[in-house]
């Protein structure tokens, strides 16, 4: 036994011109399949990352009860909401754990009255993160600060709607901790545009302090929003999270936004389905490959055969150096494609050529960063190991049941 | 030249096996960058057509100042008259229904909840309301002269808990600037299988609507569904509204489009991809044959064959395989994209953000375009033959006396 997995890997590097054209082949074919689940999840991120910041972050922190309320805001304190940042923030993956204090009222001016959602922000914090306060989609006014009294920073969508702009005052009530509604009149400070009037039309922000103050809050905040680094890995993080908190209701984009969820679940179903035929073709490939290998190698068998190893032995050797040449191949791919995707992922493709997407910035990136899977590449691995052990099978079975003589005279 | 065709035939018919695994290799290929265009394309195409026939319609007739977000209600943004347009444009051969619709920005206040909804007044006869009649759940659609009947959609009346005959107050944004308030009537519940419209649309007569949001005669748009979207251009010219603006579907779903746009850039990559490994597999393929068959290029170069003409035998042989593998591709991929166009594959309960434009349905639609399968069938060629150029050139650089002397 051990004398065949000793030949078995001696052969291997015996012809390694041959070797190492099988590995390459192996190597490229799972760099392609890496690549393209790396570019699925990359997809994902760039299409809708940024939907999901804007309507309320990849994962959130609640009090208990929230889900259940019937309210689309339901005024749930949670404490200040300091020890859940500070969970969030060391769990890696995180990008930034943000603090808001929201609750759902109306706005109003002799216009008319809409419904929306108050968030009361850190503007600090929030503002280099938070799509809607960036600069480049400030179109009139500033941003909040941390100190702000008695304004608001509104959409445009929302602006045009109320016919007003910077330094127009409207009036704002929103729901207090004791279910009263709290009108103030605010003074709009800034007014963003992101070109989503529909959904500039739904929301509006205050500074954190105010909003405490407003709504009876004390110290405490209503929700704790968690920006990842990557869209779709959400699990792994609100299980640790869960382990390390208690007393919080943690959702993910998921559950807030299930219509975005599924769409994406949509796309994963088919273009995972997609990558399964791929691997048929790489599979198909690989087989062929190694069947020319060892075909090739007829007359060696019929040697091996003359010099008096079982028909059994013959096939198993062959087995053995199948096995060995898929792992290192595995292997090999796994590299290969780790390299490629994190480069890619690194410079980013861009695909600005094929989209006129201006208007959008603030929706969709211009650049789709591939992210490396690891527990997907093992199985893609594992499928080339299997492959090629298969691969290796059939032909070795064949040739080792040849008569030795004929198998010596085989050109 | 003949006799190189000839050899290369026969090499690929010597090994019978190996042409048979890269030709289906390619064919697979070809089959599946098939499938993936038809299917992206078909999506986003269901997504279009979800969106047109709920939100935008084809066309869309207002005024040169109106903007559907603000939901404005002043007379100078409306259309004055709109059941007279729209009576006009569906005498249009290629128009299937045209009506007048007012969006109206209101609040439901139920108990005490109090949630924003968009109030759309349509005329309850008209076609271009099938959508919603078809998906009524329960209760019963409207009639034109309901004066207290609204209908609304199932997250709604799930989350509020409302059945037919339930009666919720609607604050409702009118002409004045101000608000009114009145009590109606849960007539039915109706759904689009896109949440985030049933959850925030609610449908009001059209007659109804302009009395309490006080805007008389007039509509804020003409919505105009066609036979076939193709015609769009087409009847777009053939309108004639003076004084107001006439937007196709392009123009309002410009988010759509800008995503449908991304989809295909991003399909782009995923066909590279599928080249990628197809063209490895018959680079590999290839390589190895040379390698095996050194001594019979030995021959070949000793007989007097020359270098190119090695280096055109082999292309050849990339050249046959390419063919037929992609001839076999197109015999598999174009009938079974043909049957999932006709049958479709359902991908369970898919939604629409509330925030965005986007209307996915549940199932897809795979649609094939001639353009997409002359494309890919080339792709899949080029790949190939262009796969085959570095073993063709390893082969031709041989020296006839070392290959003579290979062992292989």
């Amino acid at each position: 036994m051990v004398l065949l997995l000793k030949l078995a890997w001696r052969n291997l590097w015996r012809n390694r011109r041959r070797t190492l054209l099988v590995v390459m082949a192996m190597g490229m074919m799972m760099s392609f399949l890496v690549m393209y689940d790396g570019m699925l999840f990359g997809f994902e991120s760039a299409v809708y990352g940024n939907a999901i910041k804007l309507s309320g972050g990849n994962i959130q922190i609640r009090a208990v009860g929230y889900e259940d309320s019937i309210s689309p805001n339901p005024m749930l304190p949670l404490g200040n909401g300091l020890d859940a940042v500070q969970a969030a923030e060391s769990q890696p993956g995180v990008e930034a754990a943000l603090r808001h204090a929201s609750t759902g009222g109306l706005i109003s001016n002799r216009t008319g009255a809409f419904s929306v959602s108050i968030f009361g922000i850190e503007p600090e914090k929030e503002a280099p993160l938070n799509p809607i306060f960036q600069e480049e989609f400030l179109l009139d006014g500033r941003l909040l600060k941390g100190d702000d009294e008695d304004v608001v920073f509104i959409g445009k969508g929302l602006a045009d709607a109320m016919e007003v702009g910077v330094g127009d005052r409207v009036s704002m009530s929103g729901k207090s901790t004791n279910d009263e509604m709290r009108k103030r009149a605010m003074t709009v400070i800034g007014i963003y545009d992101i070109n989503l009037a529909s959904f500039e039309r739904q929301g509006l922000y205050i500074s954190l302090n105010e909003a405490q103050l407003l709504y009876d809050l004390g110290d405490e905040i209503t929700e704790v929003i968690l920006y990842t680094e990557i869209t779709g890995k959400e699990a792994p993080i609100v299980e640790a999270l869960n382990a390390s908190i208690t007393g919080y209701e943690i959702t993910t984009w998921k559950t807030a936004i299930p219509e975005l969820s599924s769409t994406v679940d949509m796309k994963n179903a088919v273009m995972t389905g997609f990558s399964a035929v791929l691997l048929g073709i790489a599979g198909i490939g690989i087989f062929n490959i190694l069947l020319m290998a060892i075909y090739e190698r007829t007359k060696e068998i019929g040697l091996l055969g003359a010099i008096g190893l079982k028909p059994r032995q013959i096939t198993l050797l062959f087995l053995f150096e199948g096995i060995m040449i898929g792992l290192v191949g595995a292997v090999v791919g796994t590299i290969m494609g780790y390299l490629i995707t994190s480069l890619l992922g690194i410079i980013g493709i861009d695909y600005g050529f094929a989209v006129d997407m201006v208007d959008y910035m603030a929706l969709m990136g211009s650049h789709i960063y591939p992210v490396f899977d690891f527990d997907l590449t093992l199985q893609r691995a594992g499928m080339v190991a299997i492959i090629s052990a298969l691969a290796a099978l059939y032909p070795a079975m064949e040739a080792s049941r040849r008569e030795p003589a004929d198998a010596l005279h085989h050109v | 030249m003949n006799y190189i065709l000839k050899m290369s035939l026969r090499n690929l018919a010597r090994n019978k096996r190996r042409s048979a695994l890269s030709a289906i290799a390619i064919a697979i290929g070809t089959a599946l960058l098939l499938f993936m265009s038809a299917t992206i394309r078909g999506e986003m195409r269901g997504a279009l057509d979800l969106t047109i026939n709920l939100r935008t319609g084809h066309l869309q007739i207002h005024s040169e100042d109106y903007k559907f977000e603000n939901m404005s209600l002043k007379r100078v943004d409306m259309i004055e008259g709109p059941l007279e347009i729209s009576d006009q444009i569906e005498d249009i051969p290629q128009v299937k229904a045209a009506s007048p619709r007012l969006n109206i920005s209101g609040i439901v206040a139920y108990k005490n909840e109090t949630i924003g909804v968009q109030i759309l007044g349509i005329d309850p006869p008209s076609a271009t309301n099938a959508t919603y009649k078809e998906g009524m759940v329960t209760g019963e659609y409207f009639s034109a002269d309901d004066r207290e009947g609204v209908l609304i959609g199932l997250p709604l009346a799930e989350s509020l808990d409302l059945k037919p005959g339930d009666a919720i107050d609607l604050i409702i944004n009118t002409s004045e600037g101000d608000t009114d308030e009145q009590r109606f009537t849960v007539r039915g519940i109706y759904t689009t299988d896109t949440p985030g419209y049933d959850k925030a649309t609610i449908f009001m007569p059209l007659e109804k609507a302009q009395t309490i949001s006080r805007t008389d005669n007039y509509a804020s748009m003409i919505y105009i569904l066609l036979h076939d979207m193709d015609d769009t251009d087409r009847v777009k010219e053939a309108i004639h509204a003076p004084g107001y603006i006439v937007e196709d579907w392009v123009e309002l779903n410009k988010l759509l489009v800008i995503v449908e746009q991304l989809s295909n850039a991003m399909m782009f990559f995923f066909n590279l991809m599928v080249l990628g490994v197809t063209s490895t597999v018959i680079m590999n393929t290839l390589l190895m044959a040379v390698y095996e068959r050194t001594r019979e290029m030995g021959i070949l170069g000793a007989l007097g064959m020359k270098a190119r003409q090695v280096k055109a035998l082999f292309l050849t042989e990339a050249t046959f395989l390419a063919i037929g593998g992609v001839l076999i591709g197109l015999i598999i991929g174009v009938p079974l994209v043909l049957y999932y166009a006709q049958v479709g594959f359902f991908l369970g309960d898919m939604g629409v953000s509330a925030n965005s434009s986007f209307q996915f349905g549940n199932t897809i639609y795979p649609y094939p375009t001639f353009g997409d399968a002359i494309s890919v069938s080339i792709a899949a060629l080029m790949i190939t033959i262009l796969s085959g150029y570095y073993p063709a050139s390893q082969a031709a650089k041989l020296e006839p006396v070392d290959a003579l002397h290979s062992n292989n």
